[in-house]
């Protein structure tokens, strides 16, 4: 039997107990190399989901990933495991030069820094950013800062990439060479989205969140888009 | 957008530049530390922290224009001192405003000196030489990264002022004097929890990141090759030095 890369089961996030959950008896599975679109309005709880599959809120229910149990003691190996991209992107770029911090993942697990700095820049020209290495993050536009944290979730290429809007500082055309990079990719893949074109290039499954809970799951993008339009 | 004082990490070119980084921080900090106990009211005290002073910038070479920024900063904060004599002094005692005299000037050119060798230290390491360089000391690790983040979120809260400042600018705070107290008053209320959010959202990224975390490698060595050994050595008999100026015996 398969480990799935990803997998919640009866998952609840709540912020204030107080209030109504965030997520609501989440059950989801996601096998590896699998990649699936997370897609939903805006504060219908993809975000929540992602970051609650990393350790970064509270949860009820059960997380694992790749098989490893989401608790406080596997906290360190399953974010090993992980490439997450925030959705703004800035947040998550620690260092000053575009080429350390793509190089960090590596260099933290104790690769050589000539060694990480290679497959760094070649990450960074595989996303079409080869070219600004050796610039400051603080000049870089919002679309190259995008790519550039993309960069560092992948170098490591960790078994499970969390993807939250990957595409939404991007012009069509690179728009559409992330989707074809993002698909080569053997990792398992969560990729939360409001650009259903996108997650169709990419993804092979399409799950849509309502309030909090999994209103949909299915394999035909087409239908996701029947629905939407419908609701419009 | 620039940030002045980002930029200026790395900015250095002399061949301080080409020591390993720890050796470069441990030196900078060796040799400011000669500076502060440098004697600078008597004659050898002051020129010895005055030759550290200029020593070390020759061998950082930071750009020129840095320097000329430290030294208008060090005037600005150490010049006042030399206010306080007017009131100490009562105009009859010459002895007296010239011990003055002498204690705000030696504050002057100790402060002085520790600044600039401070600022030439800074251009010589990168920010994420500045993180190796104390990986290869005995400090945390949370520590380290805590510095390093301080740096780091330092010149984003610099560019984040800057956007605000911009976007003031553009919404009307450059015309009209209350357009301007309006948006200036609004400040706490937009630009400060916009900040905490942001060091919010970057402690999660850090958290994930695993920045303060263990990492897998082995300390690195602080001191490479023989030219880092000589320099730390230069550095320790200059303090060495210091002391002994100090505490008499060269006086």
């Amino acid at each position: 039997m398969t480990v799935p890369a990803l997998a919640f089961s009866h998952v609840s996030v709540r912020y204030d107990p107080a209030e109504p959950p965030i997520l609501n008896d989440i059950n989801l599975e996601v096998a590896p190399g699998e990649k699936v679109a997370l897609l939903g309005l805006n504060g219908s709880g993809k975000t929540t989901l992602l970051i609650a599959a990393v350790g970064l809120l509270p949860h009820e229910g059960t997380i694992s990933v790749c098989g490893l149990p989401l608790t406080r003691e596997k906290l360190g190996e399953v974010r090993r495991r992980v490439g997450f991209l925030f959705n703004v992107p800035e947040d998550q770029l620690l260092f000053p030069k575009v080429l350390d911090d793509t190089a960090f993942a590596l260099t933290r697990q104790g690769m050589p820094a000539a060694e990480a700095a290679a497959k760094a820049q070649a990450t960074l020209s595989a996303l079409g950013v080869g070219h600004l290495a050796q610039a400051s993050l603080h000049h870089l536009s919002h679309g190259q800062k995008q790519r550039v944290a993309l960069a560092g979730a992948l170098v490591a290429s960790p078994p499970l990439l969390l993807l939250d809007e990957p595409s939404a500082a991007l012009d069509p055309p690179a728009k559409h060479a992330l989707a074809r990079l993002l698909a080569d990719q053997p990792a398992a893949m969560v990729v939360a989205s409001h650009d259903l074109d996108f997650a169709a290039a990419l993804c092979t499954r399409f799950v849509t969140i309502e309030g909090g809970r999994i209103a949909s799951d299915q394999a035909d993008a087409a239908e996701v888009r029947r629905q939407w339009d419908s609701s419009a | 957008m620039r940030a002045f004082w980002h930029d200026t990490w790395g900015a250095g070119r002399g061949p301080a530049v080409r020591l390993s980084p720890a050796t470069r921080l441990l030196a900078g900090i060796l040799l400011f530390a000669a500076c502060m106990l440098a004697p600078t009211a008597r004659w050898p005290g002051a020129a010895l922290a005055a030759a550290i002073a200029l020593a070390w910038l020759a061998s950082c070479r930071p750009p020129w224009r840095f320097v000329r920024a430290v030294l208008l900063l060090g005037l600005v904060v150490l010049l006042p001192y030399f206010l306080l004599i007017a009131l100490l002094a009562d105009g009859t005692s010459p002895t007296m405003s010239h011990a003055t005299l002498t204690a705000a000037a030696s504050l002057l050119l100790r402060g002085m000196s520790g600044l600039l060798v401070s600022a030439a230290t800074l251009t010589t390491l990168r920010i994420s030489e500045l993180d190796e360089a104390l990986a290869a000391l005995p400090v945390p690790r949370a520590v380290s990264g805590i510095l390093v983040q301080i740096v780091h979120q330092t010149a984003l809260l610099a560019y984040e002022t800057r956007h605000v400042a911009a976007g003031m600018a553009v919404r009307g705070a450059s015309s009209g004097r209350l357009t301007a107290w309006r948006l200036l008053a609004s400040l706490p209320r937009v630009w400060l929890p916009r900040v905490v959010q942001r060091a919010d959202r970057v402690a999660a990224a850090m958290e994930l990141r695993g920045f303060c975390g263990p990492t897998d490698h082995q300390r690195p060595r602080a001191c490479r090759a023989w030219q880092d050994v000589l320099a730390l050595a230069l550095a320790a008999t200059v303090l060495a030095a210091t002391l002994a100026v100090r505490f008499g015996r060269l006086a």
